[in-house]
């Protein structure tokens, strides 16, 4: 292959501008249009801005605060997979890495299905539950509630904040862990003075990836939510859907992204000054 | 510790998946211990829904176009990437790995508005194709990225030494070497886009993919055939991305 790298970057840039950038812009701008007998109108209007922080302000705020629980306990429970991975699984290490690539794919629907099936009224969890005599009837917060959602996107996500921490361990030396334990730190210690300074990057991706994820998602809090779990996504996908008022949910679908932006600036800052070595 | 962790998180995430594929083989309507007899009879129902087939082809027809596309647009990137300079070649991956970052759901509705209200076009397979090809690419850099990284440069320039012209030297000694991550690529590729639902649900217009078709079913009732589909597109994403795996060798 010979050409010159521009030519040769052309065809996946013009991908991304096409598909990417070019809608992003245009999608943008309808957030300031207007829509009348479910028409749009080309307008220069703060109306969709207005009613995206008037109705939706708090309901932002709170899928943030879900989406931020969802990625902390990923990067958590991501780290410890991780860390398990890299320094004690020993000869088994490739086959449990591959089962845990494996758990990214096999279907976004199917997992959000199979977890309706299990915390369902008459789904597995209830049933085992009063069969071994521990409720009596089944618990009703299992399924379409706040928990429900925070299980299953963990499920979904989980695999995904594993790797690029597992990508930042490799390049951490075990004598470097050993070397602080013999010298007297703690575990805590090591954590926080050798591991995480050296994959910060890693951390701070497995926690923007789950974050943004999380915040965007509605297929999730739609259908395993109920009313105590809704988020903003489902309403961002009614005014495309049902509503057909673009520009709301264009405003709604920027506002979250920025807000996203923000949130995930002020961690980062968070991260940077708490893991300084 | 961290090493019973690891393995309750693998249990946490792959038992709901195996779960789906024992209930697929049950006869109960409902999901639920005792599992009743094994039955395939919700597998024959599939094979015998012309709505279920529709769909099949569908998945199928995106899915194959989306790997050969991204498998061409991300490959090339890719060489451009290994010989552009190191600010360049920074900017190009960042800008080409946007699309992973943000929520499917944002790329959904951005992509209709440019192309029902923009280009004022009608939706259908090849938008779908084109929100897919957008998502996969960026996969396939990576791999074929992380391939590349891994040859060694001499044999290319002894083929040249030897009088082999680029393309030959490309053909001979780069594409042999590379041919296990391409096709690696395009199995992720493939695997992505049978799996993606929110893009599809948005810009597909009329029809069904498998997931559109799975997300009906899931909406109306508890199906049990759902298990039987499910099982299905988890036998054909993992069978794919396990074959994937192998083939480039990927650790992480």
């Amino acid at each position: 292959m010979t050409g010159r790298p521009a030519l040769l970057l052309a065809p996946a840039l013009i991908v991304v501008a096409a598909a990417l950038l070019v809608p992003l812009a245009l999608l943008f701008v309808v957030s300031f249009w207007t829509v009348r007998s479910f028409r749009l109108q080309p307008d220069l209007s703060l109306a969709a801005w207005v009613r995206f922080v008037e109705s939706y302000g708090g309901l932002t705020l709170y899928t943030l605060g879900i989406a931020a629980l969802i990625a902390a306990i990923c990067v958590a429970l991501g780290f410890a997979c991780a860390y398990a991975l890299r320094f004690r699984a020993g000869r088994h290490a490739d086959a449990l890495l591959t089962a845990m690539l494996i758990s990214l794919f096999g279907g976004y629907l199917v997992k959000v299905y199979a977890w309706k099936t299990i915390l369902g009224a008459d789904g597995i969890l209830n049933g085992a539950l009063s069969r071994l005599g521990l409720i009596e009837a089944p618990l009703p917060w299992l399924l379409y509630s706040r928990t429900a959602v925070v299980v299953t996107l963990t499920h979904f996500l989980l695999p995904l904040a594993v790797l690029p921490i597992y990508a930042a361990l490799r390049n951490v030396s075990a004598e470097s862990v050993e070397a602080a334990r013999d010298l007297g730190a703690s575990r805590a210690a090591v954590l926080r003075r050798v591991l995480l300074p050296q994959c910060r990057l890693g951390v701070f991706a497995a926690f923007a990836f789950c974050f943004l994820l999380a915040a965007g998602d509605y297929v999730t809090p739609l259908l395993l939510g109920g009313a105590g779990g809704s988020m903003l996504g489902q309403f961002i996908a009614l005014e495309f859907s049902t509503r057909f008022n673009w520009p709301a949910g264009a405003a709604m679908a920027f506002g979250l992204l920025f807000a996203s932006l923000g949130a995930l600036a002020l961690v980062w800052a968070a991260l940077a000054r708490a893991t300084r070595p | 510790m961290s090493r019973a962790v690891l393995f309750l998180c693998l249990a946490f995430l792959l038992a709901p998946l195996a779960l789906v594929v024992v209930f697929s083989f049950g006869s109960n309507a409902l999901i639920g211990f005792p599992l009743g007899g094994l039955t395939l009879r919700w597998y024959a129902g599939l094979a015998a829904d012309p709505g279920f087939l529709s769909a099949l082809r569908t998945s199928l027809v995106v899915a194959i176009a989306t790997a050969a596309a991204a498998t061409l647009t991300g490959a090339l990137a890719a060489f451009g990437l290994v010989r552009a300079a190191p600010g360049l070649a920074r900017a190009a991956l960042g800008l080409a790995s946007l699309p992973a970052l943000l929520p499917p759901l944002v790329i959904a509705i951005a992509l209709t508005a440019l192309v029902v209200r923009g280009l004022g076009l009608s939706l259908g397979t090849p938008v779908v194709v084109a929100g897919h090809l957008l998502i996969a690419q960026p996969f396939v850099i990576l791999i074929v990225l992380a391939r590349l990284a891994s040859l060694d440069p001499a044999a290319v320039e002894a083929a040249r030494d030897l009088g082999a012209t680029p393309a030959q030297a490309f053909r001979r000694v780069t594409l042999p070497q590379i041919r296990t991550a391409l096709v690696g690529a395009a199995l992720i590729a493939a695997a992505i886009s049978l799996d993606e639902f929110i893009v599809a649900s948005f810009t597909l217009g009329g029809g069904n993919t498998l997931a559109t078709f799975v997300w009906g079913k899931m909406r109306t009732t508890l199906d049990p055939s759902i298990n039987a589909i499910a099982t299905l597109i988890l036998a054909l994403t993992i069978g794919l991305a396990a074959l994937a795996l192998r083939l480039t060798r990927y650790h992480g």
